[in-house]
């Protein structure tokens, strides 16, 4: 007749008392399911409609915060001020976050406007209605007014610095033949580069054939001198051929004004290394020529401006693709924390999702209240109870103390018949609160969700510089319709830990009554 | 050989302001196999003096020596589960188990062999003294009051100890009922070995002792 015994035969014999306290431990687990469903479900919500956002962040400058500093600046205090507050993500930075374990891919993109030498772009099919291009007028050194046609560049050249892109992540693009390049391509400034299937196939282009860029217009090379064609000429080894499922939209009202170059499909991907390697030259070319014409710009002057492949890979914005969608907030502070500048900013488009997800946040909020209130309430009355039993068992508690049984194992016995009353009301409350759980959940949702509206309806604050094409934007209705009340096992555990908990809290006052008692007073003085 | 020695027991409480010394220097020695009665008149101290041999309560100074061991060395708790019974005027026995599981507590609880079929043992124990295997599945609450102190005796031995106290074990039973009960005592001694010290007012009982002893000026001494 062990401790457990002994309490099993008091929790089956001792009907009423039995009753009225798995009653109450019924009632509690009710509103404790209801609570810990409802407040799990509300996160769950949260969760899920975080996931399906993209786990993708920009780096960038924030336009706005430095338009606000610089407003009421003289032109010389602005210019001060943007020298000394560089917005320029540095390489190193950007490798940096590259190899956090928690992120998949950087896109480090560069954008260059070039012209085929080799081969003929992809008709964009506004060609009929195209009004971009034309003419354009300049003095000549005699002080004539010369007439010239202006070549809308034909090819997008994008770079990266690294040898993924987030749009390959997504399937965006997929290569159909060869491959991308590879960190020893980016390393070695290899000259090949990636096409897409549409130019390959109107150019009848392979694998292993050479194409040829130039960076620029020909006739600008006037403005560089000593410059020849050869530098402005790129050639590249085609060593990848890929499908982009991007299309340009015909009813978008910029549709007309398309340039060639701003048709997905035609983009040449190479290395971010190997164009800056290409260009250079160029640059130096025209700092030092800039450093002649205005003697008096600061910066020409300062050589530590001078253009060099580093300074060239500096970038005003990247895009970072994590792995986890739910690790972009803590992402998000941690790099703000070694933000280079406190005008470069870490935006993970969190605004609308966090402003949608604060009805959620308040049913969760009011479940968790309402489960720490119950189980405050709990652990007070099952200790009154208790204690109060106590006075009635004095006489049990004696004869066993009597016969030598520890106190510890009184009081272990007292334990035990709490937790069988206890896990037989939770078990019953399971069953009745996963039904009222989801109807309680679903009645202040619905609540919180009608005030929310209204405050969403009033909100106009957007960033207007935001670069949202990476985000996927959410939006009520999908955070919501996210929120399911079910009863998971990982619930159903926490509620018999929660209550098994209130048991042990319970017990500890009238274990201390316990410890107190003395056998000789209860036995003897009433003989 | 003694089963229980007592040396040089004090024990003293204040009432009213005034301290009464209950047990004054007490010193006896309890012979193994024997049926005692202590006798004395109210308040002369027979159920602290109880209380201090049985290890319910402590003597402010003295040692007693259970079969030559030093009991404060054995410790109160394991001399209780291990080498004596009480046998209670009320009976204290748990409510709401039946005879037979009250029985059984005793066997769960010692660390004396005990044998493993606990519950016909206790069957047995219970028929011996009269409880039949019908009455001992009942609840203690639904016994007589000499039925209950029965089930108290039996639980007493239950745990093969060879010391056994009672406080006045007849006080709350009928004449025919007290008999019956002394008997039982007789047998103890007789049929079991086990030494029985029973505090009592009642001449009856103590008629069929073995060795009478009177507690008188906080002290024991044989009649």
């Amino acid at each position: 007749m062990n401790f457990i015994n002994r309490a099993l035969k008091n929790v089956t014999r001792k009907m009423s008392k039995s009753l009225l306290l798995g009653l109450t431990f019924f009632l509690i687990g009710n509103f404790v399911i209801v609570g810990l469903g409802v407040s799990s479900a509300a996160d769950n919500a949260k969760i899920l409609a975080r996931q399906k956002m993209r786990a993708v962040v920009e780096y960038s400058v924030d336009h706005e915060k430095m338009w606000e500093a610089t407003k009421d600046f003289t032109e010389e205090e602005s210019t001060e001020f943007y020298e000394n507050n560089p917005v320029e993500i540095t390489l190193d930075k950007i490798k940096e976050i590259q190899q956090d374990p928690r992120v998949k891919v950087v896109n480090a993109i560069g954008n260059h406007q070039m012209y085929s030498k080799s081969f003929e772009n992809v008709l964009v099919g506004n060609e009929e209605n195209n009004n971009s291009g034309g003419t354009y007028f300049e003095t000549d050194e005699f002080g004539n007014t010369v007439e010239y046609e202006h070549i809308e560049p034909n090819i997008s050249l994008k770079t990266n610095a690294f040898d993924n892109m987030i749009e390959f992540e997504d399937g965006i693009y997929k290569i159909i033949e060869g491959r991308m390049y590879t960190q020893e391509d980016i390393d070695n400034m290899s000259p090949v580069c990636l096409i897409t299937d549409k130019l390959a196939e109107m150019n009848n282009l392979s694998i292993g054939d050479t194409v040829t860029l130039e960076t620029m217009e020909l006739r600008s090379l006037e403005y560089y001198e000593g410059a020849t064609v050869e530098d402005i000429t790129i050639e590249m080894e085609i060593i990848g051929i890929f499908d982009n499922s991007e299309e340009l939209d015909p009813s978008d009202p910029e549709y007309d004004w398309m340039s060639p170059h701003m048709s997905p499909d035609n983009i040449v991907l190479t290395t971010e290394s190997y164009i800056n390697s290409s260009k250079l030259k160029l640059e130096i070319m025209a700092f030092d020529s800039g450093k002649l014409e205005y003697p008096d710009i600061e910066y020409y002057q300062d050589e530590a401006n001078r253009p060099s492949l580093e300074s060239m890979s500096y970038k005003s914005n990247i895009i970072i693709l994590l792995s986890d969608p739910l690790d972009v907030d803590t992402f998000v502070k941690d790099y703000t924390a070694t933000s280079e500048s406190e005008y470069l900013v870490f935006d993970a488009n969190n605004e609308t999702f966090l402003k949608l997800s604060k009805p959620l946040d308040t049913l969760s909020i009011f479940s968790n209240i309402i489960i720490w209130l119950v189980i405050i309430n709990a652990i007070v009355i099952i200790t009154l109870v208790t204690a109060l039993t106590l006075k009635t068992r004095e006489y049990e508690i004696g004869v066993l103390l009597s016969l030598g049984v520890s106190k510890t194992k009184v009081v272990a016995q007292f334990f035990v018949e709490l937790a069988i009353v206890a896990v037989i009301g939770f078990t019953l409350a399971v069953m009745s609160g996963s039904m009222i759980a989801s109807s309680v959940g679903n009645a202040v949702l619905d609540f919180q969700v009608a005030t929310a509206d209204v405050e969403i309806d009033e909100d106009n604050d957007y960033n207007y510089y935001a670069e949202t094409d990476y985000f996927t934007e959410v939006s009520l209705e999908d955070i919501t319709s996210k929120y399911e009340v079910t009863i998971s096992p990982w619930i159903i555990a926490q509620i018999y830990v929660a209550g098994l908990g209130m048991v042990l809290i319970s017990i500890l006052i009238p274990s201390l009554m316990i410890m107190r008692f003395n056998p000789k007073k209860i036995l003897l003085n009433t003989n | 050989m003694s089963i229980l020695k007592l040396e040089n027991i004090n024990y003293s409480y204040v009432d009213g302001g005034m301290k009464r010394q209950i047990l004054n220097n007490c010193s006896f020695e309890f012979e193994k196999g024997k049926f005692y009665t202590i006798l004395g008149p109210s308040g002369s101290g027979k159920t602290t003096l109880l209380s201090i041999i049985s290890g319910l309560d402590s003597p402010e100074s003295g040692t007693f020596y259970f079969n030559g061991e030093d009991v404060n060395k054995i410790g109160l708790n394991k001399y209780r589960r291990n080498k004596i019974a009480i046998v209670f005027q009320q009976f204290n026995l748990i409510s709401y188990l039946t005879a037979g599981e009250n029985v059984q507590l005793a066997m769960t609880e010692t660390d004396n062999s005990v044998p493993k079929n606990q519950k016909e043992v206790a069957y047995a124990l219970l028929e011996k003294f009269g409880i039949v295997k019908s009455k001992a599945d009942r609840l203690v609450s639904r016994l007589s009051g000499g039925e209950q102190q029965r089930v108290a005796i039996a639980r007493a031995i239950a745990s093969n100890v060879d010391l056994i106290f009672a406080d006045e074990p007849t006080g709350n039973l009928d004449t025919a009922t007290e008999q019956e009960i002394v008997k039982i005592f007789k047998m103890l001694t007789e049929e079991y070995g086990k030494t029985v010290i029973v505090v009592t007012h009642s001449n009856a009982v103590s008629e069929f002792s073995d060795l009478r002893v009177k507690l008188e000026g906080g002290n024991l001494i044989q009649i």
